[in-house]
């Protein structure tokens, strides 16, 4: 019964084509603005969490409880296989890998500098960390399985020691009996990940090629990543295994990086703030537009209710008025920015040139929005809200209309 | 005859800026069903205080109106609007229709607030809108009608929701006197054929001449009341 009001409402909007056209595209501006740059964030949120997963923390890492305290050599993590076998038969895994890891100095002729050495089960570490996709100089390659002391750094770092592909880099750490020790590798690799901080400390050389020099038995090492069906569930299998080996620290992505977990929870948040920023301030221009509205047809609306509109008709008369006012506004601000996220999602905005610090933070520079069923579902919610809001005041206003005032010639 | 409306001792005084100006001042009257009646005076008399005091439209300072048997100041003011749904029929000098919707619409929306069925109205409206002359016009929106067709989309209106009386301000004073002569011949016939009672005012002497009771107000007080 309430469909007279609201097909009066609806047509009342376009009574005053041009006062309600500007309303319509403010909202939709305002609407598409606050969608587009959520999209733009969450993007590069998503796409941050992901890489720092895929390249820096993995899922799920398991280290000797000693090791954690200060990455002593000789607290290793022995049977590796055995367990990585185990951890295996888990149905929310889908890759392990080992890792031996020592800190080290890197250095060539003319300069040196710290590195963490990540000795690598090459092939299996494929599936855990994308590392390998990131090399960037045309002569890189991944680590051949039957040359020994081969090893990849970054491109930050080849910048750094002034190493290019085939240079000699000598490494040298303390090994298991706290001697000082070292060797010489040749760069394969030169790689370049998102995050010039994990950059420029980490190389990668071949498990089986530390462990000789550290004096560890093959099969122990330092370090177990874990890649999982869904990082949500990383706490859930942790605190599996965490019950299972006891004497072994299982740590999930967001133990290792709070900053990413952060970023993560924050996905959720943003548009809510961003959005009902956004629409406090389009609630204001919403109920100027409908005062306005209100004291032009004062005489309409006594009329209205002389012969019979009660005063809850009229309240949603004019509530449905300022919702759909919003609403169609809304409709074409989600349109654009729908038409956006989907078109530049697939092709990205390369802002590298305005945007280098950007990498440096571990961001990429190329931008691919993302906005998700449920950020529209919640943006409609948003505009309902602010549009019943919106209408109290001058819903109030009609309200206070006397019938026989406002009829009077 | 039944009574439908009757007045006692009616007084409306409004106090503006410390000058007291009443209104309407001590007026008693009845009416019956199915009359004809035109409330006449010169302007300032107090015609338009009186009609909107018996339509509910504004409080009376003291006396009574009681319309077929209920008095009406002891309605709160949620029962008066329905109480006018139900029983008046509203016809206004001017802005008496919805502009965007069309003129079967606007006759419909009043039997849309009554909970009437889509059947019924459809059935009414089509009645109404022979009766009036205006079933050409039907699906067109007041804006592209005449005065005068509009005011008689207004008679129907007021008439869709089978109100006991019709309470009309100056329903011809924006109209030609084609358009008037049309809209009192309209009038005259619902009155004389259906029954319906109409209560207007006017200062037109052609509407008196059509009236069959004629009640002369001057400075808020009954001067004459005659039936021809
Ligand atoms: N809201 C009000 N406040 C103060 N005085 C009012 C108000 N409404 C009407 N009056 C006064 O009451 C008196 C009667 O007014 P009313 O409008 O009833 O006269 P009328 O007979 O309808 O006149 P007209 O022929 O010009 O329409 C006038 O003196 C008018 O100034
Ligand atoms: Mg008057």
């Amino acid at each position: 019964m309430n469909f007279i009001n609201i097909k009066i409402a609806w047509r009342s909007i376009w009574r005053n084509r041009l006062r309600s056209s500007v309303v319509l595209m403010a909202v939709a501006i305002g609407i598409f603005g606050g969608l587009a740059s959520v999209g733009v964030m969450k993007g590069m949120i998503i796409d941050n969490v992901d890489n720092t997963l895929k390249t820096e923390t993995s899922h799920i890492q398991i280290h000797d409880k000693k090791f954690v305290e200060n990455n002593e050599v000789q607290f290793v993590i022995n049977n590796t296989s055995e367990l990585i076998n185990e951890i295996k038969k888990s149905p929310n895994v889908i890759a392990v890998t080992s890792r031996t890891k020592v800190f080290g100095m890197a250095s060539t002729a003319s300069k040196g500098s710290g590195v963490m050495l990540n000795g690598i089960d090459t092939e299996v570490e494929k599936s855990v960390s994308i590392v390998s996709e990131m090399l960037v100089d045309t002569n890189s390659s991944w680590f051949d399985t039957n040359k020994k002391n081969r090893i990849v750094i970054s491109k930050k770092l080849s910048k750094k020691l002034n190493a290019g592909i085939k240079s000699k880099i000598i490494l040298t750490f303390q090994d298991y009996k706290g001697n000082l020790t070292g060797a010489s590798f040749k760069v394969i690799g030169i790689y370049k990940t998102q995050n010039s901080m994990f950059d420029e400390l980490n190389v990668f050389v071949n498990k089986k090629d530390i462990n000789r020099i550290l004096n560890l038995p093959e099969n122990s090492s330092h370090e177990i990543a874990i890649m999982l069906n869904n990082y949500n569930d990383a706490k859930l299998i942790a605190k599996e295994f965490s019950d299972k080996y006891p004497d072994k620290l299982v740590e999930t992505w967001y133990d290792l990086n709070p900053y990413i977990k952060m970023s993560a929870d924050m996905i959720g948040f943003m548009l809510f703030i961003f959005m009902s920023i956004i629409l406090l301030a389009l609630g204001f221009a919403i109920v100027n537009t409908m005062l306005m509205v209100i004291l032009e047809r004062k005489k309409e609306l006594g009329m209205i209710m002389a012969i019979g509109m009660n005063r809850r008709k009229v309240f949603s008369m004019i509530m449905w008025e300022t919702i759909l006012l919003s609403f169609t506004g809304a409709f074409v601000g989600i349109i654009l920015s729908a038409i956006f996220t989907t078109y530049f999602g697939h092709n990205g905005i390369d802002i590298s040139s305005v945007g280098e610090g950007f990498e440096s933070a571990g961001y990429s520079s190329i931008l691919y929005p993302v906005l998700h069923l449920l950020d529209y579902v919640q943006v409609v919610i948003l505009v309902f809200i602010t549009g019943i809001i919106a209408s109290i005041f001058p819903s109030i206003r009609a309200l206070k209309m006397k019938p026989a005032e406002a009829v009077k010639e | 005859m039944k009574k439908v409306i009757e007045i006692k001792d009616l007084f409306k005084t409004y106090v503006d800026a410390d000058i007291i100006v009443k209104a309407v001042n001590g007026v008693s009257l009845s009416f019956e069903e199915g009359e004809f009646a035109a409330i006449v005076g010169p302007s300032g008399s107090g015609k338009t205080t009186l009609l909107n005091m018996i339509g509910g439209l504004d409080k009376y300072t003291e006396g009574s109106i009681i319309i077929d048997g209920i008095d009406i100041s002891q309605l709160s003011s949620k029962q008066m609007i329905d109480f006018r749904l139900n029983n008046i029929g509203f016809v206004f000098q001017a802005y008496n229709l919805i502009p965007v919707l069309t003129a079967k619409e606007n006759a419909e929306f009043i039997m849309q607030l009554q909970h009437k069925s889509k059947k019924e109205r459809q059935e009414r409206i089509m009645e109404l809108f022979e009766a009036v002359g205006i079933s050409e016009k039907a699906n067109v929106r007041p804006g592209k009608l005449s005065g005068g067709q509009q005011q008689r989309v207004a008679v129907a209106r007021a008439l869709a929701s089978k109100p006991k009386f019709i309470l009309a301000d100056e329903p011809t004073a924006n109209l030609d006197s084609k358009s008037t002569a049309d809209l009192l011949d309209i009038m005259r016939k619902l009155n004389e054929e259906e029954n319906i009672t109409f209560i207007f005012s006017t200062h037109d002497q052609r509407v008196i001449d059509r009236a069959k009771r004629v009640i002369t107000l001057e400075d808020g007080k009954i001067i004459s009341d005659e039936v021809k």
